[in-house]
C-alpha cells in the first residue's frame, strides 16, 4: 500500500525545489568591494585633539588621498560595497520560442563612501566624518520600480558632516567622538 | 594504474572547477617595502626618492610642502557560473605610499601601508 503522507512530502519537496529553481532562472548576483568598509566602530578609537594621523594609519592603513585645505590637511579613506542583482524572466519562455526573449529586471546602487580625517599641521586629528553616497537596494530583490527611500536615522552615520567642511567652517561642527563626560 | 588515478583526479578537479572564472587586474607598480624602509625622515632627499621609486603617480602641494603619492591597485574577481544562477564577487584594494617633502627638499614624513596583501579570491557575494 502506498504511504500517502510520504508521497505527499516527496512531491511537495520536488515542487518546492522546482519553484525555487524557476525563481532563480537567469539570476545574476554581483558584489563589488573597494577596500574595507569602515564603520563607526572601526573609527571609534580616534579621539580628536589627541590621536595623530600615524595612529590612524596604524589601524586603518594609509588613506587613499591626502588633500590640502585652507587650514589643515584632509586624509580620505574611500570604500565601496556595491551590490547588483539581475533576473531575466525571458529564460522562462526560452523552451517555447525560437528567439531568445529578454525581460530583465536589475537593481544596483552607485557611489563611493568615504571617511575623512581632518588633521592640523602637526598631523593631530581635529575632526572626522563619514560621507555616504551609496544607496543600498535590497540585495536579492532586483525590482527597479520601487521608490528610492531615504535612509532611516539609525542607518545614517552619526555625524553626516564631511570633515572637509569643518576646515571651511561650514555647518554645525561637532566632535566626531562623543565626549566621555 | 598510476596514470588512471591521475586521470581520474584531473577529471574530478576539472569537473569541480567547471563554471568557475578567475580574473585579476592590477594598476601601477608594486612598491617593495624594503625600498620604503630605506627612505629616512629628515635625511633622504627628494632626488633620492625619485631615484628609488621613480616619478610619483600624483604630486600635490600640502601646506607649503610637496606630497608625493605612489599607488597600486589590485583587483581579484571570481565567478561561479551555473548557467541559470551566476555569482560574481570583485574585490579591489590599493597600496598607497605618501611621501611628504619639505621646502628644503628633505623627506619629512612617510605614510604607507599594504592593503593588497590580504586580498583573496571570493565567490560568495552574500
Amino acid at each position: 500500500m502506498t504511504d500517502v503522507p510520504h508521497l505527499w512530502r516527496v512531491s511537495s519537496s520536488i515542487f518546492m525545489a522546482a519553484l525555487l529553481a524557476m525563481s532563480s532562472i537567469g539570476c545574476n548576483v554581483v558584489r563589488m568591494t573597494l577596500n574595507t568598509t569602515l564603520t563607526q566602530d572601526d573609527v571609534a578609537f580616534i579621539v580628536p585633539g589627541t590621536t595623530t594621523l600615524t595612529d590612524v594609519i596604524k589601524k586603518l592603513g594609509s588613506p587613499d588621498s591626502i588633500t590640502d585645505s585652507d587650514t589643515a590637511v584632509v586624509a580620505t579613506y574611500r570604500f565601496l560595497d556595491l551590490r547588483y542583482s539581475r533576473v531575466n524572466f525571458g529564460y522562462l519562455a526560452k523552451p517555447w520560442t525560437p528567439v531568445d526573449p529578454d525581460v530583465i529586471f536589475s537593481r544596483t546602487g552607485l557611489g563611493v563612501d568615504a571617511f575623512e580625517v581632518l588633521c592640523d599641521r602637526k598631523w593631530v586629528v581635529l575632526h572626522t566624518g563619514f560621507q555616504r553616497h551609496l544607496s543600498r537596494p535590497p540585495f536579492l530583490i532586483p525590482y527597479p520600480f520601487q521608490r528610492s527611500r531615504r535612509l532611516l536615522p539609525n542607518e545614517l552615520p552619526p555625524f553626516g558632516l564631511p570633515a572637509i567642511m569643518a576646515a571651511h567652517g561650514s555647518g554645525d561642527i561637532r566632535s566626531s567622538v562623543p565626549s566621555p563626560h | 594504474m598510476k596514470r588512471g588515478g591521475a586521470l581520474i583526479s584531473f577529471l574530478v578537479v576539472a569537473l569541480l572547477l567547471q563554471g568557475c572564472a578567475f580574473s585579476r587586474g592590477t594598476l601601477g607598480d608594486d612598491v617593495p617595502p624594503e625600498i620604503v624602509e630605506t627612505i629616512q625622515k629628515g635625511t633622504t632627499t627628494k632626488e633620492e626618492v625619485f631615484r628609488l621609486l621613480g616619478a610619483p603617480d600624483r604630486l600635490l602641494p600640502l601646506n607649503g610642502r610637496d606630497l608625493f603619492q605612489y599607488y597600486r591597485y589590485d583587483a581579484k574577481a571570481a565567478s561561479l557560473l551555473l548557467i541559470v544562477l551566476n555569482f560574481t564577487r570583485l574585490s579591489v584594494k590599493s597600496d598607497d605610499l605618501f611621501i611628504i617633502v619639505n621646502r628644503d627638499g628633505i623627506v619629512e614624513d612617510v605614510l604607507s601601508s599594504k592593503r593588497t596583501e590580504n586580498l583573496e579570491f571570493k565567490f560568495w557575494p552574500f
